[in-house]
């Protein structure tokens, strides 16, 4: 199976400006339904690297395939397979959805019938439906952005790259996106690209992220696999004679490590719950002073790679003891 | 069962061919351009000129009708290059207006509601979305112009006989040809129009000035200068020409055929840069 999307040394000069700078990872996996989270910091070349994918740009040096073609040398194969829901508002005003949807659909290779009826079937499916034969232009902004991504998925593509799709929508309406979202990889098969800002959004529905910045890649995150551990990070604060704690923990399977006078920071793995810390100190008669736990977050990942936070120190407010790879 | 009970499936079936899959885009403009009056009052008003030539020919081909007249009348009932040129003259200004109605409207909104990167991210290149729209204003003037043509041409034929179909076979040639380079060039220059401005009104100015504008410049140019090269600046009067030589009519002083035809061609070569530079899915500014 040929990754989502596979760049070798990808460098993409817009005028004198190197905005991609030797790009090089491999993505998702075909057929797989699996969701990559494109993140960055503005100016961090997420969009030409997505305009790149669909052709806009021609690359100046290296090379990027999707679903196993060429942008370069087969765009028309890569096209085919793409659903792209731009950021900026791209809808034609005085035209009504079912229209529009028609005209996209028939654009993407679908007969006349099929695309009137795919139109229809798409429109219910993000809840526009009942505005269907409304024109465009008297559309809400959540009704342009749910629209927008009508249009990419209606001719049913094995990738639909998505620029900033909860842009502008209330709390409810985002939710129904990331909703749509999750069900296009996990009951379509899509694969999906979602460039965001919001890395929440990322981190609920994506298993990948990968982090731009100044048009290189910083980190490349397995979000799957950082849910799939479950790890805890906990940081502990007791009085009294700690000296026995480390092998106590150790026998759970907690990783630990002893930070100064009663200090520990540990990571609880997968079926040691906070209550077995608790009876492990209750045991050896110490008294807690402080007991934080959380898991690590997507945002502190972000704000790491894009250097906001120091990789290896401590930062003001936030637990010291995570690294970008969840390792203590 | 009903789309609302079915939910969202992927699309699985066939997809239609390649090379014809733009035409979706013509078959969706279509009813719309239809739809606005003016367009609408246009085409028929431009029918009136190809009722009267079909008058005329009827009048030309029943000499009963005007045995007893003289001889000069006679004369001016001929069917031949000229009738052509006279016929070609008139509906390329019909086709002009036209173009300056339904041309704004195709690529103009496109622009104005940055919706070009919903055309480029399918499978559609710069060149399928140019032939697309183009295709659509073609298919329009070619009805006011083209088809009325070939219409009264075979219509001429049908009354005058073979012999005169004979040594008049130059003449759906010309016509055809001549009109065709007419089309090509009025719609490019609408598609330029619109590309370049955004508001539809404006670009539907500057499509009738392309042609007026440029008419006047050329006679400026050709008297300030006394010369008469200055009709190569000049599309109305370079086509002129090139359609006289094609239905073997005199057409004047100044250039020759020849050299009003590359004139056009510059022309279309410049218009096509414009659409070229102006029709892209993402502005990038350096």
């Amino acid at each position: 199976m040929p990754p989502v999307i596979e760049l070798d040394d990808l460098r993409v000069r817009l005028g004198r400006r190197e905005v991609l700078k030797g790009l090089s990872c491999r993505l998702g996996a075909s057929g797989a339904g699996k969701a990559i989270g494109l993140l960055g910091p503005n100016g961090a070349g997420k969009s030409t690297l997505i305009q790149t994918l669909l052709g806009f740009h021609k690359p100046s040096g290296g090379g990027a395939r999707v679903l196993g073609f060429d942008c370069r040398t087969q765009p028309r194969e890569v096209k085919a397979r793409i659903g792209y829901m731009p950021e900026n508002e791209t809808l034609i005003a005085n035209v009504t959805a079912v229209s529009f949807l028609r005209l996209m659909g028939e654009l993407s290779g679908l007969p006349g019938e099929a695309a009137l009826e795919k139109a229809h079937e798409t429109l219910f499916h993000v809840g526009l439906g009942e505005a269907r034969y409304r024109t465009l232009g008297t559309y809400s902004l959540g009704m342009k952005q749910m629209a927008k991504l009508a249009q990419a998925i209606i001719h049913g593509p094995d990738l639909v790259i998505l620029d900033e799709p909860t842009n502008g929508l209330d709390p409810a309406a985002r939710r129904r996106m990331l909703t749509l979202i999750r069900e296009m990889k996990q009951d379509h098969g899509m694969n999906v690209v979602l460039c965001s800002h919001l890395l929440r959004d990322v981190e609920e529905t994506c298993d990948e992220a990968v982090i731009l910045k100044d048009g290189q890649i910083v980190h490349h995150a397995d979000l799957e696999a950082e849910r799939r551990s479950n790890r805890r990070f906990v940081e502990l604060e007791v009085a009294g004679d700690d000296a026995a704690l480390a092998p106590a923990l150790q026998e759970s399977g907690v990783e630990s490590v002893r930070e100064g006078e009663g200090r520990w920071r540990m990571v609880l793995p997968p079926g040691v719950e906070i209550g077995t810390l608790w009876q492990i100190v209750a045991r050896l008669d110490l008294r807690v002073h402080k007991l934080t736990h959380r898991r690590d977050t997507l945002e502190e990942i972000f704000m790491k790679a894009v250097g906001h936070l120091p990789a290896g120190g401590p930062a003001p407010d936030q637990p010291e003891e995570v690294a970008a790879d969840g390792r203590l | 069962m009903a789309v609302y009970k079915r939910g969202y499936q992927r699309y699985q079936g066939e997809l239609t061919g390649r090379w014809t899959r733009f035409l979706a885009l013509p078959r969706f403009v279509w009813p719309r351009l239809i739809e606005q009056r003016l367009i609408l009052i246009v085409l028929i008003v431009s029918l009136f000129w190809p009722l009267a030539c079909v008058a005329f020919i009827y009048v030309a081909n029943h000499s009963e009708l005007w045995s007893g007249l003289d001889n000069d009348f006679a004369q001016f009932l001929q069917i031949d290059g000229r009738f052509f040129r006279y016929f070609m003259d008139t509906q390329a200004v019909m086709a002009v207006i036209l173009a300056a109605l339904a041309g704004p409207g195709l690529i103009a909104p496109d622009l104005a509601n940055n919706g070009l990167p919903l055309y480029f991210s399918r499978p559609l290149s710069r060149l399928d979305y140019v032939l697309a729209r183009m295709f659509t204003l073609v298919a329009m003037l070619a009805l006011v112009t083209l088809l009325p043509a070939l219409l009264l041409f075979a219509m001429q034929g049908g009354l005058a006989g073979f012999d005169w179909l004979w040594k008049n076979l130059r003449l759906p040639v010309g016509v055809l040809a001549g009109f065709a380079m007419h089309i090509l060039l009025v719609s490019m220059v609408a598609l330029a129009c619109s590309a370049w401005v955004k508001w539809r009104t404006i670009a539907g100015a500057l499509v009738v000035g392309f042609f007026f504008i440029l008419a006047g410049a050329s006679e400026l140019l050709n008297n300030v200068l006394d010369v008469t090269w200055g009709v190569l600046f000049n599309p109305a009067r370079a086509l002129y020409t090139v359609w006289s030589a094609m239905l073997g009519v005199e057409a004047g002083e100044g250039p020759g055929a020849w050299a009003c035809g590359a004139a056009l061609l510059v022309m279309a070569a410049l218009v096509a840069l414009v659409l070229e530079k102006k029709l892209r899915p993402v502005e990038v500014v350096s």
